[in-house]
């Protein structure tokens, strides 16, 4: 039986000024294990919002935001990132690597905070940048790798935890067309291979790519599509 | 350790499991900061210039009083702290300036535990180069009648030539101190050398080595008793008796000296014991060196205000890897941590390099004064102690600048 990974309830995010601006209007999203969903929106839909809620970086106004299992609701700082560091994986536009440290560093210090020993850090990096296609470049420094592989590295980042759930937030913003539908294969064969995936962009053709797709506008969900049939 | 998760109202079957903590071991607590540093290599060094030089002067001040004093107490020790010197005091009455009697180098020679005495005189005439010069240009050389006994009592050398000869008979002849004979001139390895004292012409016999027990004869030219008796008219009444008695018992004899030197008054009499105001000298040296010291304390936070500011600077421009981080489970604590540790491993290296560089002002020092060379151990792990006090309260307030960034703030692009 698939179980939710990611259940939104009502959720409202409503930033404080003259006049309040809700950026997320009762907003109600499942993702079950296994799935790929696409939530796509122009710029300004809410779709960052939506990013940070299930990523678990910001608190809805109200509603209810369900990650894992867990309640983010009345969650302090510690279990919050020990949530994030637990069952989240994330992906992000501009990759985020940090430059002083080589491609497998960077992918092992998605264990570091779940205190993994520093041996088995090594071993498991280098099994998350083989999965990726970059078993080869290990030790290289995000300096000498191109756009594409930048991104490869921080995918392995965000799945050497085995995290419940994958959040890429534009992941080919930054990459030509052809590395970005490399990278688009890649998703899908992690997908195949079970990784929950739910990807964040404002194509459309990026965004064909998933199985399921959400499309946003002005804080609410005002579509929401599925190829075929789904388990 | 693991916690529950907080049910805040929610059907509790919904979160089954326990919420692992995230942690940061103090190993890669450590590794994240020398790892922080490692990309900014240019810029960590610089900052750690700041503390070193700061904790160099502290440890070099330290180090270079301690090397004084230690100096001081091995020319002690080698000079002996046995001696007084007895000279006239202040009058009671006020009227006249008193005297010691002429006898009392003789009382005093007959105390017990007293081991030799001998006296000086401060004589009313001038000391020249030659009669060409003006009476005025004396050089600030002094002319001292000196018993024969002077030399031996104080335990002191000659540089070159030979004492006063005693007896009978009386030559016009001198002997000269270190720095009066710096001042005149006078050097016997160029040939034999003359003195205008009062009206006449006195042979220069020897020269004195610096007297640190004495130093009132290292301006002083030094003429034989009988000579003065004869010439200049001395009358017998020194002006200072020196005086050595054995250590163990220097208490003793100083309490009885000034009654022993003139039973009348012995209220006009000062007994002072030079070893004491050498030791006192020494211990003088301190408020210079609280000055140096108090320089150096002004460096070292010039040097942590240096890393405090560069700290700053490093987390607005380090949000995307404060929000990656939290992204990937780090606490609030461990933002926090990463950068006090930064701070701190900064800190040290420029507190290691500052005591290397301390020692190494001190032991240069030493050698170049002759110094017996001290680097207390206490002021080392103090300087280093000294860094790392200076660089964790540096690194508070960037740390809490860092830690309190939001994550969903701090993971967008620039």
């Amino acid at each position: 039986m698939t179980r939710p990974v990611l259940e939104l309830v009502d959720v409202v995010r409503q930033y404080p000024g003259s006049p309040p601006v809700r950026a997320l209007d009762r907003v109600n999203l499942t993702v079950l294990t296994g799935e790929w969903v696409a939530v796509i929106g122009p710029s300004g839909s809410g779709k960052s919002t939506l990013l940070n809620l299930m990523g678990a970086l910001d608190q809805p106004t109200s509603g209810t935001v369900r990650i894992d299992g867990y309640d983010v609701a009345g969650l302090d700082d510690e279990r919050l990132s020990a949530l994030r560091g637990h069952s989240l994986g994330f992906v992000f536009q501009s990759f985020h690597l940090l430059a002083s440290l080589t491609a497998w560093e960077n992918v092992a210090t998605a264990l570091v905070y779940r205190g993994v020993p520093a041996a088995e850090r090594r071993d498991r990096a280098a099994a998350a940048m083989t999965r990726v296609g970059l078993g080869h470049r290990i030790g290289h420094r995000p300096a000498q790798l191109s756009g594409g592989e930048c991104q490869r590295v921080a995918i392995a980042r965000a799945l050497v935890g085995e995290p419940a759930l994958v959040l890429a937030d534009e992941p080919t913003g930054n990459l030509d067309t052809r590395t970005g539908e490399e990278i688009m294969g890649l998703f899908r064969e992690l997908n195949g291979d079970g990784t929950t995936l739910v990807l964040i962009t404002h194509d459309p053709a990026i965004a064909a790519s998933a199985p399921r797709r959400v499309r946003i506008r002005d804080g609410r969900i005002v579509a929401s599509e599925l190829d075929g049939v789904t388990g | 350790m693991t916690v529950s998760p907080v049910a805040s109202g929610v059907d509790e079957q919904q979160q089954p499991r326990r919420l692992q903590r995230s942690v940061l071991t103090f190993r890669d607590a450590l590794g994240l900061g020398v790892v922080g540093l490692r990309g900014r290599r240019g810029r960590a060094l610089l900052t750690s210039v700041g503390i070193a030089i700061g904790i160099a002067a502290i440890v070099a001040v330290i180090g270079i009083s301690a090397s004084s004093k230690a100096n001081v107490l091995a020319v002690l020790d080698q000079l002996g702290t046995n001696y007084l010197t007895v000279t006239p005091g202040q009058s009671l009455a006020g009227d006249d300036t008193p005297q010691l009697p002429p006898d009392s180098v003789g009382r005093l020679s007959l105390l017990d535990h007293v081991q030799s005495v001998a006296a000086t005189a401060h004589l009313d005439v001038i000391v020249r180069r030659s009669d060409q010069m003006p009476p005025t240009n004396t050089r600030g050389t002094v002319v001292l009648a000196a018993e024969p006994d002077l030399l031996t009592t104080l335990n002191g050398h000659l540089r070159s030539g030979h004492w006063l000869a005693a007896g009978p008979r009386s030559y016009p002849t001198v002997v000269i101190g270190a720095t009066a004979a710096r001042r005149q001139g006078v050097d016997l390895a160029a040939g034999d050398q003359l003195l205008w004292i009062g009206d006449q012409w006195f042979a220069v016999v020897g020269v004195l080595d610096a007297m640190p027990l004495a130093p009132e004869l290292d301006n002083a030219a030094l003429i034989s008793t009988e000579v003065a008796t004869q010439k200049f008219g001395y009358q017998g009444s020194p002006t200072t008796v020196y005086l050595r008695a054995s250590p163990a018992d220097m208490d003793g004899v100083r309490d009885v000296a000034a009654a022993t030197a003139d039973p009348t008054s012995p209220q006009e009499v000062d007994v002072t014991r030079p070893s004491d105001a050498l030791e006192a000298r020494a211990a003088t040296d301190t408020a210079f060196t609280t000055l140096l010291l108090g320089l150096g304390g002004v460096a070292l936070l010039v040097g942590g205000v240096g890393i405090a500011n560069v700290m700053v600077i490093s987390v607005l421009e380090r949000r995307n890897e404060i929000g990656v981080r939290r992204a990937l489970g780090a606490t609030r604590r461990h933002i926090r941590t990463q950068f006090l540790v930064e701070a701190l491993v900064q800190a040290a290296l420029g507190g290691v390099a500052g005591v290397a560089l301390g020692t190494a002002i001190t032991v240069g020092y030493g050698l170049s004064m002759d110094w017996p060379i001290e680097v207390p151990f206490a002021g080392l792990a103090g300087g280093v102690l000294a860094a790392l006090v200076v660089g964790g309260l540096a690194g508070l307030y960037p740390a809490s600048r860092a830690a309190r960034l939001e994550p969903a703030q701090a993971v967008r692009p620039i």
